[in-house]
């Protein structure tokens, strides 16, 4: 009997390449994490691959069964203590899957290590837990308690705090091996993002973009602990894009410019594409006139010594808060006939664009939102907006769709500031050629108060103390979308309009389906081709984060992590998710 | 309507005028110091006011919205306590009363009155909650001005760095 299990367990080998247990995971190497494709089984990179894709090639689960998907095993997490500002901490994280051991963390910054092998005694192996000073690291957070998970390097687990921490733990045990200080709440600088690990070189970017911080990047040698080097977003002087800042009051300093999401990786070149944030002050572009590089961009760098390769920012002078740190996968393919390489970008300011990953030249860009007002379209050449004005510091958009010292309310503004596309991974499927953009939909309105200076220039605002120059203010109900673009021509395939603003992003498999998550908790498979749902569940709080799917014992498996309540900005216009319970879980569903 | 308009223009009013005089501090009997105590973890947690009005109550921009000092304020504890439990209609302050404008309970208007001017929905507090807010606002900041580390210690507790940079 014993034998015929064994036997079944090989015969499922196409699914399941290397040991079940526990026990026999290797290494993680960089010879791994540019192959991952060899390890089908396994989910061993934030983004799926290097690329971005979040695409995983397991068919078990496909458009014909995926109507038999269960709940397999839930496991409770913690992390949801207030702190700061904040009443409690949300789930954001894309877990890690290995070989039967899958790592996720909460937003204060513990990392489980959840033994997945079998599916009915699946429980927390060990758990590192940060002692995050909450109330220090939460009070500078600009929109919530996050953390959007960890990386495997070697035998160790790479993790980061609120607080500003980056963690090598031992991966079998949870043991910390050492910690660095990266980032520092007393200059209102937290992470939030999961590490990008590029050979032993371990990558996070500052976030703190509301708070006066100017933005950085930085890389930790692994194996010591020690900074390898720090390239700051905003150019200081002499160094290209500083003249962007016209101030002359030496404004760059706090020019916001910050980094939370996980950047994507060509080894071909050995470059990686980080998407940066909005410039700050975000509501008060008279404090900062110039074009404001690299805020609002994407930069594309170099892992050995940070250098910055080349730049390409989507909204000079940002008015409305468009920060564009969302993922930019890195896709080969014809355009117009042509071999390109791309790297692509769902832009939080509501256009889809293509760029050449090589030169950081403008290919081609294409409205994605439903609305979009602050701007008619694109220049086809320069890829800028087409109301840019080369001869003006501080850009005047479309009329009414930002506001201004002048006029300090805006008209309503679309997509709304929150984008477009906000943090919320998309994904792609090479099989199809269609990437798939969760979408925030709708408009709202922003507010410009002049911004006071800092203390370090002479005015009275303090570090930690928020650095906006205005706010965004939600006046109308939003909803959401997900749509399937052919990304060599930014066109709209299929589109599926949502009853809420997607806040938890995508992931595709090659059984074409696409898995959502749900402001009110549905868990739903949607049909690669088509955008049709196949399958839902209601998890009964809200989905934030997401999922990522991974076999064991020739199984497919389905794994999210939830349990966000959203704020109150997000339910003062669907009052019905007011109600809605923080809880912290890992739900895992399987065919039955 | 025309009542309502005028209940309604007096509390904008209200918030307009400038500060008041500095709240004395007298001997507080030990269930005027709990309630005030009850009031800040209101304050904190459950009724979510710091996100946006921060943790000494002088206001705030950014994702919270534009928010009002409070220790600035020149309402009454009578009209603070209907503005934590009507909003303000207009503005982002959010009600608190969550049967708010189902009748005429706040200004003398309705849901269907304010149409979009509705102000919008916030954390449920009950009567207790709201009354121990406006002790704890009018004990510890209304009429004080800059916050002191003092302040920040008594608001965080010290078992965190959150008032460091406070210290003289």
């Amino acid at each position: 009997m014993k034998t015929l299990a064994f036997a079944g367990v090989l015969t499922s080998s196409l699914l399941v390449a290397t040991a079940l247990t526990p026990v026999g995971a290797a290494d993680m190497t960089h010879e791994r994490a540019l192959n991952v494709y060899k390890e089908p089984h396994n989910w061993l990179l934030h983004h799926g691959n290097y690329e971005g894709w979040r695409f995983s090639q397991l068919k078990q689960l496909n458009t014909g069964n995926v109507k038999n998907l269960k709940v397999a095993f839930t496991v409770a997490l913690g992390g949801y203590e207030s702190g700061g500002r904040y009443k409690h901490g949300n789930l954001q994280a894309t877990p890690i899957v290995e070989d039967g051991m899958m790592y996720v963390t909460d937003g204060w910054g513990s990392v489980y290590a959840i033994d997945v092998t079998n599916p009915k005694k699946a429980s927390i192996k060990w758990k590192f837990d940060p002692a995050t000073d909450r109330a220090w690291a939460g009070d500078v957070a600009c929109c919530g308690v996050n953390n959007r998970g960890v990386a495997l390097w070697k035998d160790k687990i790479i993790s980061i705090s609120l607080d500003g921490r980056l963690f090598s733990l031992n991966k079998a045990t949870g043991e910390m091996v050492w910690e660095r200080k990266v980032a520092d709440p007393a200059f209102a600088e937290t992470l939030t993002l999961a590490p990008l690990v590029i050979r032993d070189l371990g990558i996070v970017g500052v976030a703190g973009g509301e708070y006066g911080v100017r933005g950085w990047i930085d890389g930790t040698d692994l194996n010591t602990g020690k900074q390898v080097w720090r390239t700051y977003t905003i150019p200081g002087p002499g160094e290209p894009g500083h003249e962007t800042w016209k101030d002359g009051k030496e404004r760059y300093k706090h020019g916001g410019g910050s980094v939370w999401e996980t950047a994507t990786y060509d080894p071909e070149t050995d470059t990686f594409y980080q998407g940066i944030g909005n410039a700050g002050p975000d509501w008060d572009p008279e404090y900062r006139p110039g074009d404001n590089k690299w805020a609002a961009s994407v930069l594309a760098l170099d892992p050995k010594d940070g250098k910055i390769k080349w730049g390409f920012q989507y909204t000079p002078n940002d008015p409305y808060d468009y920060d564009e740190i969302s993922e930019h996968q890195i896709i080969n393919a014809k355009v117009n006939g042509e071999d390109r390489k791309l790297v692509v970008h769902a832009a939080r300011n509501g256009f889809y664009y293509a760029l050449d990953r090589i030169n950081g030249s403008f290919i081609l860009g294409k409205q994605y939102v439903d609305q979009l007002n602050w701007t008619p379209g694109l220049d086809p050449k320069t890829g800028l907006p087409l109301n840019y004005n080369p001869n003006t510091d501080v850009q005047e958009y479309a009329p009414g769709s930002h506001s201004s010292r002048a006029r300090p309310k805006s008209d309503r503004l679309c997509p709304s500031h929150y984008g477009g596309k906000n943090w919320e991974p998309g994904a792609y499927n090479p099989e199809l050629n269609l990437l798939y953009i969760p979408s925030i939909e709708g408009c709202n309105t922003v507010e410009t108060v002049e911004q006071k200076d800092f203390e370090d220039q002479g005015g009275p605002v303090k570090w930690r103390e928020r650095f906006v120059g205005g706010a965004g203010r939600p006046t109308e109900r939003l909803y959401g979308s997900i749509k399937a673009l052919d990304p060599t021509t930014g066109e709209t395939k299929v589109r599926l309009k949502l009853e809420y603003p997607n806040y938890s992003g995508a992931l595709a498999t090659a059984g074409n389906l696409v898995f959502l998550g749900h402001y009110d908790g549905t868990f739903a498979a949607y049909d690669a081709k088509t955008l049709e749902e196949l399958w839902s569940f209601n998890t009964g709080t809200g989905i934030n984060a997401p999922a990522v799917t991974y076999a064991v014992n020739g199984k497919q498996y389905v794994a999210v992590l939830v349990g966000s309540r959203q704020p109150q900005n997000i339910w003062a216009h669907a009052p019905e998710l007011k109600h809605t319970a923080t809880a912290s879980m890992l739900y895992v569903f399987e065919q039955q | 309507m025309m009542r309502s308009r005028l209940a309604f223009g007096a509390v904008l009013l209200a918030a307009l005028l400038p500060g008041v005089p500095a709240h004395a501090q007298t001997s507080l009997s030990p269930e005027e110091a709990r309630l005030i105590e009850y009031g800040k973890e209101v304050y904190k947690n459950k009724g979510n006011c710091q996100f946006c009005h921060k943790w000494d109550a002088s206001g705030d921009t950014g994702y919270g919205g534009i928010a009002l000092s409070l220790r600035k304020t020149f309402l009454t504890r009578e009209q603070f306590a209907e503005v934590i439990k009507c909003g303000r209609p207009l503005t982002g302050m959010p009600y608190h009363d969550q049967f708010a404008y189902t009748d005429k309970r706040c200004y003398d208007m309705t849901r269907a009155d304010l149409g979009k001017d509705m102000p919008p929905i916030g954390e449920t507090l009950q009567p207790r909650e709201i009354d121990a807010v406006v002790k704890y606002l009018f004990a510890k900041a209304v009429g004080r001005g800059a916050s002191t580390y003092e302040e920040c210690v008594d608001f965080w507790g010290k078992d965190t760095r959150q008032c460091d940079p406070m210290k003289k």
